[in-house]
């Protein structure tokens, strides 16, 4: 039995109710790309974001909210199962499918869910409902903040600063997708995939290696040095805060074409078949890099689909493998502490060159 | 009645008041800093605030705070007992709309300070912990003061805050008497020295209320715009946030002069108020320059180094011999000798032995979570390990399951009331909860001239890259300084990032004197005093030196001052690791009485490495019969 109330925590990132637009953001088109690909393709391994501070970091992810398309569900399932993936169903969904029932579907949007750095362990996972166990005297699950992420966007500000036992169970739960509960007399499971969305300062501090490796994308971020640019961004920031409700209305027809962007490229990029080049390229790169695991390499062909898709093109082009390679190979590189023998670009461009010359 | 020192009242502190009254003018200014030396007037300037606007209290968060307190928690036991969930706001919750005050925040904890500084930027914050999940509105203006003595807060830290004061030393002999004549008038009748200021103050709150109205209205004219992002750019502030604070803050100045438009004083008086702390980047990529221009010096050096070896190779000892015992021409020596650098090379690494004695931390609360030692932690943070009847008070960490299962059996004779299980206190059982424990480690590094000896710091180098990378597995902080010529330089305060440390290793330079005593001195008082002190409880000084001290601070001669300094602070709470980099012959042995006089333990470089050790072994176990 599973406890419902706490699955609907509201969501409210904003000033005055209103979160600001992604499109009023100057610049900072890399982590902007990044974030969309992600939606797009959910199973590239979700975004970090490197970089100094102040440079709109939290403010861009926390935009994507107002942008992100709804998903077909199953009705009821706190879960919010998805009606296509019986893979990765809960339980209760799963055994209707197998009965042959037809389970009635709902459209929700998708949601950032945000994981502060002092959760505690029982809430990110899940555990016993006190409540439930007190007032009746039965054992019931009362989910946590994994439960809430599944089919969602999770998110962790500053996220080299997390606790390590709250990081193995990020770790546990994105391996496998599914959270294993066995606490408190509780003995309990549940699909949880989830986009894992990082934000960080390098300067206080690393991520833990196995934690890099999870995300499929990596962005530097760095602050605008020139001072137009610049006071641009300061003006509409100014902007927003004078009136958030007026701002955003400003911004609403760029809000409408990038999420019309984004539920056209969900429609193509099933369609756009990894070719052989594609393929071919990014074995080469990996190879030539001497990256071990096979990830780099499949993610660089989804990033490189998922850009294309976003372009509205069925065809994966130069241009979208140039622009996977510099999002997903850095941050796999090094393997050492301290290796500084870095990402050397020029001879992935020379690779990539090489394959596309043709076009 | 309001019973604190009004705020007209207040002699001198003029850019202090200016900042607070823009922060009381507007809202998107969240934090505001004031740091200045005990007694400079800061918690009474932050306290008097309360007297000008309406309806706002003051609210002060104290230093050892926890979580629950601060985000709220369930009341557990009330919980237990009627079945309900009832959620007890924290001090966040409570201070929304109003203003909280930190004191010496600079000695607060790391996560604490993180909540509350993000809190204040972001206005809300989304609360996970037992049991409840919320997101809590809290929107605050977030005053904090500290003593820089005390210890200094990160450059990310100090971005978080908007504004930022330094209450100024009055040296002015007439307004230090006339501070004197106040403060004494207002301690022996307040409510006359309140009442000789009331018409200042009920104007001042009317100019308040009017900026306030303006606020919104006030315009930057867009030359005056780009004059504040090049004036960012210009001093290097990373990230956005300074050039917002000083836009905001130039508005809150014309709107508090009554204007409609911010002007070029608004923005050079706003600009000492919101840049000042955040320009010190600035700094760090001057020397990040001379970091590289050091590296050229360094390609030169290499080249002279490379000449110049064989004549220290035969020569070393003697020169050094001789630079010890000319006490008198030390300064000379220092100078001489520095013109001299030299920069080496990190040199070959090793996997390391297991060299801090893991097995003695004791278990303290408070600590930094690490991957070194396991601890029980005593507040209520960490793994929930096991669970025990709750000693003396309770902690309102209660273990859920087991308390059920005491309470169950003795359900058939109690009287529920309603509820399916009666609990009473006696079933009552707390959380135990283990965490791992971090370790602040610093590396305390003798780059004296003796350290270049036949190329010892190439050694050296290595062996503390070793230390690094076996620190960054195990997730301690780590710190670097290093000592020579006529002082020690901290060239890396105590951070989770070795990488950091890595990068500076190549480019210390080695050569000048050997000041000991001032290195020993100065990285104890780091680790002892201000936030390092409270930050975690394990902390470590490696000193890598042949301990050949020769730079006295005092008159008495350095090898007296090293023992008496080392006994002085051996046992103190700091554990001493030294490592003996001492080569050729004779063999003086200082390191080894000084690890004596520290109570530390002590190793040959050589030693360190898990590959050595293991043959140093078999060397004497093949020795054996």
């Amino acid at each position: 039995m599973v406890c419902e109330k706490w699955l609907f925590r509201k969501e409210i990132m904003t000033v005055g109710g209103v979160t600001y637009p992604f499109s009023a953001i100057v610049g900072q088109q890399d982590m902007k790309d990044a974030l969309l690909a992600n939606i797009v393709c959910p199973s590239l391994g979700g975004v970090l974001i490197r970089g100094e501070k102040g440079t709109a970091k939290s403010t861009t992810v926390r935009a994507v909210v107002d942008l992100l398309p709804e998903r077909e569900v199953i009705k009821g399932c706190i879960f919010h199962c998805g009606i296509e993936d019986t893979r990765s169903m809960c339980d209760s969904c799963r055994e209707l499918i197998t009965q042959g029932k037809k389970p009635d579907s709902e459209f929700i949007r998708m949601r950032v869910v945000e994981l502060p750095l002092c959760a505690t362990e029982d809430r990110v996972a899940g555990t016993l409902d006190i409540e439930h166990a007190i007032t009746r005297g039965l054992k019931k699950f009362e989910p946590g903040v994994l439960a809430m992420a599944n089919g969602n966007i999770l998110y962790v500000d500053e996220i080299n600063l997390l606790d390590d036992h709250i990081v193995d169970l990020l770790l546990d739960a994105a391996a496998m997708g599914v959270n294993f509960v066995e606490r408190e007399g509780i003995s309990y499971a549940h699909p949880a995939r989830f986009l894992l969305v990082g934000t960080m300062n390098p300067e206080e501090g690393d991520l833990r290696p196995q934690l890099l490796d999870r995300f499929g994308l990596v962005v530097d971020v760095n602050g605008e040095k020139d001072s137009k640019v610049r006071s641009e961004i300061i003006k509409r920031r100014l902007e927003f805060e004078k009136d958030p409700a007026a701002f955003s209305v400003l911004y609403e027809r760029e809000q409408e074409a990038i999420r019309n962007q984004i539920i056209k490229a969900k429609e193509i990029i099933s369609e756009i078949k990894p070719d052989e080049r594609l393929i071919d390229t990014a074995v080469a790169i990996s190879l030539s890099l001497g990256v071990d695991g096979h990830r780099a390499d499949i993610t660089l062909v989804k990033a490189a689909r998922a850009f294309a898709a976003l372009d509205g093109r069925e065809e994966v082009c130069k241009g979208d493998v140039i622009k996977a390679a510099g999002l997903c190979l850095p941050h796999r590189m090094r393997r050492r502490p301290f290796d500084e023998s870095g990402f050397d670009s020029a001879a992935v461009h020379g690779i990539i060159e090489s394959y596309y010359q043709a076009s | 009645m309001n019973r604190n020192f009004p705020f007209t009242g207040i002699a001198g502190h003029d850019h202090v008041k200016e900042a607070l009254l823009c922060a009381l003018v507007c809202d998107t200014i969240h934090s505001l800093l004031i740091i200045g030396s005990p007694g400079t007037a800061k918690s009474t300037l932050v306290r008097s605030v309360e007297a000008l606007v309406e309806g706002k209290k003051v609210i002060t968060i104290p230093q050892n705070i926890t979580y629950d307190r601060l985000m709220g928690t369930i009341n557990l036991e009330l919980a237990m007992k009627s079945g309900s969930i009832e959620f007890s706001p924290g001090i966040l919750s409570q201070g929304n709309n109003h203003i909280l005050y930190v004191d010496d925040i600079n000695r607060m904890d790391e996560g604490t300070l993180q909540c509350i500084l993000t809190t204040s930027q972001n206005g809300q914050y989304v609360l996970e912990r037992e049991g409840l999940s919320r997101v809590i509105i809290s929107r605050f203006t977030l005053l904090a003061s500290m003593d820089p003595q005390e210890g200094s807060l990160s450059s990310t830290h100090m971005d978080l805050f908007d504004l930022c004061v330094r209450t100024d030393r009055t040296c002015d002999i007439q307004t230090r008497a006339e501070i004197i004549n106040r403060v004494l008038f207002f301690e022996q009748s307040p409510d006359e020295f309140i009442c000789a200021y009331e018409k200042e103050t009920e104007d001042l709150k009317t100019l308040l209320i009017k900026a306030r109205e303006r606020f919104p209205y006030v315009t930057i004219p867009e030359g005056h715009l780009d004059l504040i992002t090049s004036l960012c750019i210009e001093l290097g502030v990373e990230g956005y946030r300074g050039d917002l604070a000083l836009a905001r803050t130039a508005k809150a100045l014309a709107a508090l002069n009554q204007r409609d438009e911010v002007i070029f004083d608004d923005i050079k008086r706003a600009a000492i108020l919101t840049l000042e702390h955040r320009r010190h980047e600035c700094q760090s990529t001057s020397q990040q320059q001379s970091n590289s221009h050091s590296r050229d010096k360094e390609r030169e050096s290499d080249k002279n180094d490379r000449s110049s070896e064989n004549q220290h190779d035969t020569s070393g000892i003697s020169n050094y011999q001789r630079e010890t015992r000319s006490g008198e021409n030390q300064k000379t020596e220092t100078f001489s000798s520095s013109a001299h650098e030299m920069y080496f090379d990190i040199g070959k690494t090793f996997e390391v032995i297991r060299y801090l004695d893991e097995e003695s931390w004791r278990a303290t609360h408070k600590q930094k979570t690490g991957r070194r030692s396991r601890v029980i932690s005593l507040d209520s943070s960490g793994h929930y390990r096991s669970f025990r009847f709750p000693g003396g008070k309770c902690r309102n960490d209660i273990a859920i399951a087991p308390t059920l299962r005491a309470a169950a059996l003795h359900q058939h004779m109690r009287d529920r009331n309603g509820v399916v299980i009666s609990v009473k206190k006696s079933d009552l059982r707390e959380k135990v909860r283990e965490k791992k424990v971090a370790h602040t480690i610093l590396f305390l590094l003798d780059a004296s001239g003796s350290m270049g000896v036949q190329r010892r710091m190439v050694a050296v180098k290595g062996a503390i890259m070793s230390l690094l990378t076996d620190a960054y597995l195990k997730r301690d902080r780590v710190g670097l300084m290093i000592f020579r010529g006529s002082h020690a330089d901290l060239l890396l305060p105590p951070t989770r990032s070795p990488e950091l440390a890595a990068k500076m290793l190549k480019s210390i330079p080695t050569g000048g004197t050997t000041p000991l005593v001032q290195g020993l001195t100065d990285a104890y008082l780091l680790l002892t005093r201000g936030k390092y002190a409270l930050a975690s409880e394990n902390k470590t000084i490696v000193l890598l030196s042949d301990g050949r001290g020769n730079v006295a601070c005092t008159n008495k001669s350095p090898d007296a001052e090293i023992t008496e300094v080392a006994r002085k602070i051996a046992g103190t709470g700091v554990k001493f690791i030294i490592v003996d980099t001492e080569v050729g012959f004779p063999r003086l042995g200082k390191a080894r009485i000084l690890a004596d006089d520290l109570k530390g333990s002590y190793f040959r470089l050589e030693n360190l490495s898990v590959q050595r050790f293991a043959d140093s072994i078999k060397e004497m176990t093949n020795l054996m019969p």
